[in-house]
């Protein structure tokens, strides 16, 4: 797509339809999937795409369009654009953003990636069905898989911005089963990152052998209120779910119950979260945002204080601060909204076996199902299917399965009583080291 | 979208080193959305997605690249990447394509292009004020549209050269209930393979009404109860049990990779003999309905389960063919971005002839589960968990207080030998399904229906 020359062509028609100011937001990529399944390849993928959204101020009001073809009538993106525009009657005042001064230096492209060849991604995915498969007899490896991936965004506007970030990454993913009799498991385990030297398959198979075969034989037991340590990212997860009321426009809306929060203590004090776009390695590490606002890394829980929300550049006028470059698209198809970066809690001081050690008994959660149905992001409310580990004086002594946790996302802040050293982070950039909650309301048999 | 000559060139391309089978998939999906919050039009946004994808099978081995520069010289270069993880010599060639005729089932009467933007926005207006003025309790509303053309070419080595156009209108209304410290949200978000005219003949205020009062019930609600229990599911959305539990499960992707507790199974009897299920493309205008599917098969009428005895998988060509089974017209994608596989339509439990009234009158204690939320499941296991929207305590036979924050969990295999009452009130409700290959519209349905004890999870 020669998107320069489709720049001028849309800017020129936006002049020309009484666009005061406008933008294109470009992004392409390419990637390349291979999966294997019994020591044959059984996917094998790759494609090129690449799209563009146009966006522009009329008489105030923001109008998108967006498209996958290049060859587009320009002149017909533009009044579709205008026509979106025209049924706005949101009353905030809109950007387009003249750019930052400097921006940071960040680290998320690595050329030996892009070297790398089919046969060596094949050879990374053998290795780790291979590996699944010698751990243990009672293993059956549904998939194993690497998926690369590079991405190029361009964003340039009539204000004076232009910028670009080039980044790649490559993912190995472990798929299997666990038979013992009828008893059947299933557990994935999954590794995403530019730095290709960290990529250890041996360790991706045996995660997630072990947490298939952690699982057999696992029973229910008899509810209550329990002591629980959630691991790291199935806590990661959980917190995916309740990110949004962290988001300054869903407070501004009233959907979220942080809403006059600010200063005042939402969590335990041992409790820090950090939205860290600059983290070296980092899922969601950028230079910038989708609205070219620079990055940077910001603490939005200090010691159970909240200490801001995340803004984009519309809702930090609203509240007359600044936008904290959260300013993000979903894709090039959706309109700039707000969204975390690597958005963590901060690592604590005690290892996960001091943690469990401490518990007389409990469940050590290490799944939870449901979260996209049983987790109301508003409420904080969530009631969950979970699996684990029974710990009963301190050790963990039988697999549990068949039980539900249920409880409330802000009151299960307050009561995190130990953070643990093991922070990890979800594939959707979200971190959590494993945490112990004083109590949590478990249902069973 | 692409000319005859050009398919029949890239095709032959995909097949030069040997592979036995490739199939062209090209997409151009005009897309429209408008979403209102509190009653202010925050968005509105459109566009094309459009592209191509070629699929090249050979035995049990898969190959796909996809591209959106559709020129003749870069298709050819794709095909040719994708043919060379193939190594042999051609086996054959397409001579002629046999177009598939008479396939549009599913008439339209206004194309979402013809319609002025501020007539979808009066229209999701009234439901704004229908729902801000239910109860003073109401204190946000949310309201969304969205339209959707994608026209597809489909063709293949086989000679199969299909065309379709597929039209489809959704909108969304949420009402939030708040006092001091809470909030509850009441949703409902339905469409058709239609038009606007799905709007012209949608009563956005009962739906408005409905989410509002289901949101300020909520509100005054109590924590639900935790333990085994019996639970009567209502109908239309209370479906989602079948789909995600069972449904999931007898699709071909999980059957060939013997990933699913059906597996091996036809013939044999999985279910109480109350149940009867049904995965129906053909339903006119349905949210989930299709033409063809994505890989050319006429949608059709599948009777899954009868009177409790397995009697089919929903196939895909690939999967129907480990397994040896011929495609069922199930075989569905998101986009040309995504391989097709196995999937379902309109998913439902058939009627049966209980009375609703009976069905509680004869409840001594257990949960009355109104609308159903989402859910998921693990194939290989069967455990599912639902989440409940809108629950009631029954007791002596009758709907008792509410109820908030229950969660159903359970195994998919075990819920269906444990359905003693099917009601006559069959409904179907919509919603979007994500699985392998995307995000697709499905319907879900069931009559109300009775299961005996499942682990209800809750607060209180």
């Amino acid at each position: 797509m020669d998107i320069k020359a489709l720049k001028d062509r849309l800017f020129e028609s936006a002049k020309k339809e009484g666009f005061e100011s406008c933008e294109i937001y470009y992004q392409s990529g390419s990637s390349f999937t291979v999966s294997i399944y019994k020591g044959n390849i059984e996917k094998y993928q790759s494609s090129e795409n690449g799209g563009f959204c146009f966006r522009g101020l009329y008489k105030g009001n923001m109008g998108y369009y967006f498209s996958e073809a290049s060859d587009i009538d320009a002149d017909k993106a533009v009044k579709s654009a205008k026509e979106n525009a025209e049924v706005i009657t949101i009353k905030d005042k809109e950007f387009i953003y003249e750019g930052d001064k400097g921006y940071p230096k960040v680290n998320v492209y690595n050329a030996a990636l892009e070297d790398m060849t089919a046969e060596q991604k094949i050879q990374i995915a053998l290795n780790i069905e291979k590996y699944a498969k010698e751990y243990d007899s009672r293993i059956t490896v549904n998939k194993s898989m690497v998926a690369s991936g590079d991405s190029y965004v361009y964003i340039c506007n009539t204000e004076g911005l232009e910028v670009s970030e080039k980044g790649n990454h490559i993912l190995a993913y472990a798929e299997v089963m666990a038979k013992d009799g009828e008893d059947t498991r299933e557990k994935g385990e999954i590794w995403i990152g530019t730095d290709i030297d960290k990529l250890n398959t041996r360790e991706i198979a045996e995660r997630a052998c072990k947490k298939a075969l952690s699982a057999l034989g696992a029973k229910s037991i008899k509810g209550g209120a329990l002591r629980v340590a959630i691991e790291n990212e199935t806590f990661a997860d959980i917190m995916n779910c309740f990110v949004n009321s962290f988001i300054a426009e869903d407070v501004q809306k009233g959907f979220s119950l942080l809403k006059d929060k600010r200063g005042t203590q939402i969590a335990s004090d041992i409790v820090t979260i950090t939205d860290d776009p600059l983290m070296e390695g980092g899922y969601a590490t950028t230079a910038f945002d989708s609205e070219g606002v620079a990055s940077r890394k910001k603490t939005v829980v200090e010691k159970g204080i909240l200490k801001t929300y995340l803004y984009n550049l519309k809702s930090a006028n609203v509240d007359g601060v600044k936008s904290t470059g959260n300013g993000f698209k979903g894709s090039f198809r959706t309109a700039v909204s707000t969204l975390p970066t690597n958005f963590f809690i901060e690592k604590g001081d005690k290892t996960r076996e001091d943690a469990i050690s401490g518990i007389e008994y409990g469940v050590y959660i290490n799944d939870v199902m449901g979260l996209h149905s049983g987790a109301n992001s508003i409420s904080g409310d969530f009631s969950l299917a979970a699996e684990g580990l029974l710990i009963e004086n301190g050790k963990l002594t039988r697999p549990v399965d068949q039980i539900t946790i249920a409880g409330n996302f802000y009151e299960v802040l307050k009561n995190i009583d130990t953070v643990c050293t093991d922070l990890k982070f979800n594939s959707s950039a979200i971190g959590s080291p494993t945490v112990v909650i004083s109590s949590i309301e478990v249902s069973g048999e | 979208m692409i000319n005859e000559k050009t398919v029949h060139d890239v095709l032959a391309a995909a097949v030069s080193t040997g592979a036995e089978f490739a199939e062209l998939f090209a997409e151009n999906n005009s897309k429209n959305n408008i979403s209102i919050t509190n009653g202010i039009v925050e968005r509105a946004n459109s566009g094309t997605d459009r592209g191509c994808g070629i699929r090249i099978i050979n035995k049990e081995r898969v190959i796909y690249v996809y591209t959106n520069n559709m020129t003749y010289d870069n298709l050819i270069k794709i095909a040719k990447e994708g043919a060379a993880a193939i190594k042999g010599e051609a086996q054959h060639s397409i001579t002629v394509f046999n177009r598939l005729e008479g396939i549009s089932a599913h008439p339209v009467v206004i194309m979402p292009n013809t319609v002025e933007k501020k007539r979808i926005v009066d229209f999701l207006m009234r439901g704004h004020s229908t729902a801000m003025a239910y109860d003073s309790l109401i204190t946000q509303t949310g309201l969304s549209y969205l339209d959707s053309v994608q026209d597809v070419l489909i063709a293949n080595t086989e000679g199969l050269w299909a065309e379709d156009k597929r039209v489809r209108t959704r909108i969304s209304v949420s009402a939030v209930a708040s006092n001091e410290n809470e909030k509850q949200t009441g949703y409902f978000g339905p469409g058709a393979l239609q038009g606007f005219e799905f709007c012209e003949n949608t009563n956005i205020e009962a739906i408005a009404n409905e989410a509002a009062r289901c949101a300020v019930t909520m509100l005054k609600a109590d924590n639900c109860p935790s333990g085994k229990m019996p639970v009567v599911m209502d109908n239309g959305f209370g479906g989602v049990i079948f789909h995600e539990a069972c449904g999931h499960g007898l699709e071909a992707a999980a059957i060939s990779k013997k990933a699913s507790v059906f597996t091996d199974k036809i013939g044999e009897k999985i279910a109480s003999e109350k149940v009867t299920a049904i995965d129906d493309g053909t339903i006119p205008n349905k949210w989930g309905s299709i033409n063809i599917d994505d890989e050319g098969t006429p949608g059709r009428k599948n009777v899954l389960i009868e009177k409790g005895v397995l009697k089919t998988y929903m196939t895909d060509r690939y999967n129907g063919s480990i397994i040896g089974m011929a495609p069922t017209g199930n075989s569905r994608r998101e986009s040309y971005k995504i391989i097709p596989v196995s999937r379902m339509t309109n998913t439902y439990i058939a009627a049966g002839t209980d009375k609703k009234e009976d069905i509680i009158a004869d409840t001594e204690y257990g949960l009355y589960a109104k609308y159903m939320g989402g859910g998921s499941v693990n194939p290989a296991s069967g455990d599912f968990n639902f989440a409940v929207s809108e629950a009631y305590i029954i007791r002596n036979g009758k709907i008792c207080e509410p109820v908030r924050g229950a969660t159903l969990i359970g195994k998919g295999s075990v819920v269906l030998k444990n359905i003693d009452r099917v009601s006559d009130n069959l409904a179907l409700a919509e919603g979007m399904c994500g699985a392998s290959s995307g995000s697709i519209p499905v319907c879900v349905g069931q009559p109300m229906l009775r299961v005996q004890n499942i682990t209800v999870g809750g607060r209180g």
